[in-house]
């Protein structure tokens, strides 16, 4: 063992470190808390992993370690370590105040897997640019769609997640409310004002609910007011904003004289969609490239 | 249309596989494709019929969902046929497919024209539907790796060559996969404010995609032992199924998952 070249028995061994290293945080300081990661904590680690790879990366030809995180042998393992940890995860109920295998988002064994997801995903997407030429291939093109695409995705959604806004905003048919709650119940002032012009509720004809929408007028303080609906599934967007359909007033049915937003701001979403959209690219090369194989 | 006249479109469809499939055994490659491609126009207008009379495409209910996949196993076998003339792979996909009817036949459920507001989407159709192309390609993956697991014939050079094909259906059924999960991302961000939230249906959708994903990159790790790659198809197959239809039955899963389908 440890004999060079280090095979999968090595990378297994390496994951299990950091399953064990992850129990040992769990006992010592405790549950991964995500909250401290809210800007700039996240933009700071996010430049620092970035930079770290580099680093990484131009050690290459003299770090073995470094060499071998570029191998099968070290990638195979980690995504099975990371099938079993998250099958845990798909087994145990999961809740917010759970601990363990009952809110794996925060237990470090999870997290500290899917990190060291993250570091291959960087590294080797680093390798392969720095060995580009001119002549670059689709099997090229593949590679950097799927492994950065999942890399950005997978990062940025991560570190973003403390920087999420989720607020909800009761508005009152003709009375303009800029004041909503956020989840731990404060009371959050808007740049801008949601006024409701009327509430729409439809149904089938067994009465099951077939259309919950909203007549707003978004009001801005440079004074444009737009006109617009809300469907369920078509949220309306604002300075950065999202502004979801959420509720109503129950006991009214069509009646109501209330309606419930769901606003929901996340700085980080062009990042992850950019991540998204380069993996459907990937997944389309993969398509063409296995058509072409034979 | 409704689910009464379903059996008649299906025992046309199924007879004109099971044509098509002992074609295949006989090596009449004309016929295999024009019984075959019947079966699947007639089972696709039965389709088509259902979708124009619940006014809304049947994608909603389980039983819906194997509608389309008893359509696209079929459609799978044809395409793995046509490009590795495998004689078996019809009769295999037939077979697969007869069983998914069967349930549907005996097994009925709640069949509902309505459709809640949270899914009239224009992400929901193809979010769904590419969701079961790619089980049936997989589900023709673990077919076939089945067949080498168990076949006597099995000499390692050809089932090296056989391997290869292998692998391209596992491909183009990950990239439909993946094609499915970020449909489903971006469509929940439309939906409920964020496009992964680890419920029950994400998690194993995560849990089947990193299945297969190692698979891939086992097979590409030089000296690999194509035996215990046939396994891992298995094994990510029955992850699928949990994600499928599994989490149904989850303790885990119920009541906190969005996907979990009552009707």
């Amino acid at each position: 063992m440890w004999n060079k070249p280090w095979k999968m028995k090595e990378g297994f061994l390496l994951g299990g470190g950091l399953i064990i290293a992850g129990l040992a945080l769990e006992l010592t300081i405790g549950a991964v808390n995500w909250d401290a990661f809210a800007w700039p904590v996240n933009g700071i680690i996010l430049l620092g992993m970035i930079l770290a790879l580099v680093v990484m990366t131009l050690l290459y030809n003299k770090v073995y370690a470094i060499r071998f995180l570029c191998t099968y042998q070290a990638a195979i393992p980690t995504m099975v370590y990371a099938v079993v940890l998250t099958i845990i995860m798909g087994l145990n109920r999961q809740t917010d105040d759970g601990t363990w295998f009952n809110n794996m988002l925060t237990f470090w064994p999870f997290v500290l897997i899917y990190v060291f997801i993250a570091i291959i995903l960087g590294l080797i997407t680093l390798r392969r640019l720095s060995k580009l030429t001119h002549h670059i291939t689709l099997r090229d093109v593949s590679f950097l769609l799927n492994h950065l695409g999942l890399f950005m995705a997978m990062v940025c959604a991560t570190l973003g997640n403390a920087d999420i806004q989720r607020l909800k905003l009761t508005a009152i048919v003709d009375e303009p409310e800029w004041r909503a709650i956020d989840q731990e119940q404060r009371i959050v002032e808007l740049p801008f004002m949601i006024q409701l012009d009327k509430f729409i509720m439809e149904t089938y004809d067994d009465g099951s609910p077939r259309r919950f929408a909203s007549d707003i007028q978004l009001i801005t303080p440079s004074k444009d007011t737009i006109k617009t609906t809300i469907d369920v599934n078509k949220p309306a967007e604002l300075d950065g904003w999202k502004i979801y359909q959420y509720s109503y007033d129950t006991t009214m049915g069509p009646m109501s004289q209330i309606s419930i937003f769901e606003l929901v701001h996340d700085p980080w979403l062009p990042w992850v969609y950019a991540g998204i959209f380069m993996m459907l690219g990937g997944a389309a090369s993969m398509f063409i490239l296995a058509q072409r194989k034979k | 249309m409704s689910w009464e006249h379903f059996i008649y479109f299906a025992i046309a469809s199924v007879l004109l596989w099971i044509w098509g499939a002992w074609a295949a055994w006989k090596d009449n490659r004309k016929q295999t494709y024009y019984t075959t491609i019947a079966g699947l126009l007639i089972f696709f207008s039965f389709i088509v019929m259902m979708w124009i009379s619940l006014e809304r495409p049947p994608l909603r209910t389980m039983g819906e969902t194997r509608l389309w996949y008893s359509f696209f196993l079929p459609l799978a076998g044809l395409i793995i046929y046509s490009r590795w003339q495998y004689k078996w792979i019809l009769s295999f996909s037939t077979m697969m497919s007869v069983v998914f009817i069967c349930i549907n036949i005996f097994k009925p459920e709640i069949h509902s024209k309505t459709l809640m507001p949270a899914l009239q989407s224009p992400w929901f159709a193809p979010h769904v539907i590419v969701y079961m192309f790619a089980y049936a390609l997989l589900g023709a993956a673990t077919l076939m790796a089945l067949y080498h697991l168990f076949s006597k014939r099995s000499a390692q050079d050809s089932m090296y060559s056989q391997m290869t094909s292998l692998d391209n259906l596992v491909y183009v059924g990950l990239a439909f996969m993946t094609f499915g999960m970020l449909f489903g991302a971006l469509w929940a961000k439309e939906a409920w404010g964020h496009y992964w939230s680890w419920d029950p249906k994400e998690t194993w959708a995560a849990i089947t995609w990193f299945s297969y994903l190692v698979y891939i990159h086992y097979r590409l790790t030089p000296r690999n032992n194509p035996k215990l790659a046939l396994v891992m198809i298995i094994i990510s197959f029955i992850l699928l199924q949990m994600c499928w239809w599994g989490i149904n039955y989850l303790p885990a899963a119920m009541g906190s998952s969005v996907h979990t389908y009552n009707q």
